[in-house]
């Protein structure tokens, strides 16, 4: 025969557990319900990582700071800048035929005045390349430095702004990646593209084409 | 502006009164402050332990409530746009405190403090009830022991946060209220433990009378072994 097993013991843990449960789900839900947060991260959808740093426009290295170019506040339709970060390095033979074959054509459809991809009068597109180090300075035939990371620009024709992350300080906020590792930000800070996640095939200019807005 | 009145936040008061009235409980003020109509409905309030019980909830739900509104106010300020949610002044600033990323998260772990501390009130509050319900169950010491260790442990956590404010160079005033509510509810437990087995842990009148025999009976399915001669006598 099935009793019914009565413990008062057990019942006082189990409606104490009840009570909390019930706050704690309560407290939840309002918070859920109110809230919005949008974490900082490397993946889609996030807010894009701090990315401070020196950069060589072409004549001298000057200070750079990616959040002083996000409008936290920016919405869809409004006026504001793109940046396609490239993390490259000078070593990889990868970044090195993408710098000689793809890049000059994406940085002639973008960038200078009037390009030939059009976009709304207030929308502007920056590229910005940033120099990591995949191997150490000690590694035969790998070489690092300023020096390397300017004669890369200009023997490339590049006209953008070239970051100097040799040492790696970025890992703190963006982790470990090998390279080139392509990112597309929109005005606000999010980011809208990162090969890492992206589907075969479907590459950094693609995004750009798809996301950016056109002008008439 | 006096730091004192600038760390001021008039979101503060409703966590404020809830902890200012479980500090009364435990007071000779509790006494007058577990009206006749609450004693009706809680009886337990006529014993010194169940307001020190009553107290401890309180404190504890403060401390809850408070940290709750700390990770709300952690997720809004990782809304796009940020926004106000509380006053700021030279000294004390939550938003500072609470927005900034270096510190804001458990570290490993990467959750928000205000998650820890809503889970660490709320296993408080568990223990509590839980006592409070069934001050005889063989658990309670158990419970007092758990309570007054996390509590010891918790306190370390604050140290840790203490240094964070000072590097960062800000008080969170919300953040303190939580701290100051987890060393409440810690002397709270101490004050609990060293009540137990002394004549205010005296719940006589709560317990019910157990009939030995019949609970006997009742476990063997209605069977009563019978006793041997010696026994018997």
């Amino acid at each position: 025969m099935i009793r019914r097993n009565i413990s008062n013991e057990a019942g006082a843990r189990s409606d104490g557990l009840m009570i909390v449960s019930l706050m704690f789900i309560a407290a939840f839900t309002y918070i859920a319900l109110t809230t919005n947060p949008v974490y900082t991260g490397i993946g889609v959808g996030d807010r894009v990582p701090a990315l401070e740093g020196q950069v060589y426009d072409g004549t001298t290295w000057t200070d750079f700071n990616l959040e002083d170019h996000i409008d936290p506040l920016w919405s869809e339709g409004d006026g504001g800048t793109w940046f396609m970060i490239e993390f490259m390095d000078t070593n990889c033979g990868y970044c090195q035929q993408q710098a000689a074959e793809e890049i000059p054509n994406e940085q002639a459809k973008w960038l200078g005045n009037n390009p030939p991809r059009s976009t709304p009068e207030n929308v502007s597109v920056e590229f910005l390349a940033v120099s990591i180090s995949l191997w150490d300075e000690d590694t035969d035939g790998k070489s690092y430095g300023r020096d390397v990371i300017q004669d890369f620009r200009d023997n490339n024709g590049h006209n953008f702004p070239y970051m100097d992350m040799q040492d790696n300080s970025h890992q703190d906020a963006w982790g470990g990646f090998g390279t080139p590792t392509y990112f597309l930000v929109a005005p606000n800070g999010i980011i809208e593209y990162v090969n890492l996640d992206a589907d075969r095939g479907y590459t950094v200019w693609d995004a750009m084409d798809e996301k950016i807005p056109r002008g008439e | 502006m006096v730091a004192g009145l600038e760390c001021f936040d008039p979101n503060l008061l409703p966590h404020l009164a809830v902890f200012a009235l479980g500090v009364a409980m435990f007071t000779p003020l509790g006494e007058s402050l577990a009206l006749p109509a609450f004693r009706s409905k809680w009886p337990s309030l006529e014993t010194k332990l169940g307001r020190t019980f009553g107290g401890l909830l309180l404190i504890c739900f403060s401390g809850f409530t408070v940290s709750a509104h700390t990770l709300w106010m952690h997720n809004k300020s990782q809304e796009m746009g940020g926004g106000s949610f509380c006053s700021a002044g030279t000294v004390c600033d939550c938003a500072s405190v609470i927005g900034n990323n270096d510190w804001n998260t458990m570290p490993f772990v990467g959750l928000p403090w205000g998650l820890l501390g809503m889970l660490a009130f709320a296993m408080f509050m568990w223990l509590i009830i839980s006592m409070a319900k069934e001050p005889t169950a063989s658990w309670v010491l158990n419970n007092l022991k758990l309570g007054t260790n996390f509590g010891i442990l918790g306190i370390g956590v604050i140290l840790y946060l203490m240094y964070a404010e000072y590097e960062i160079g800000k008080i969170c005033q919300f953040c303190t209220v939580a701290h100051i509510a987890h060393i409440s509810a810690t002397v709270g437990f101490f004050k609990l433990s060293n009540m137990y087995g002394s004549s205010d842990w005296n719940v006589a009148g709560n317990t019910k009378a157990v009939d030995v025999a019949a609970k006997e009976r009742r476990k063997r399915g209605g069977y009563v072994a019978p006793k041997q001669t010696s026994e018997e006598e």
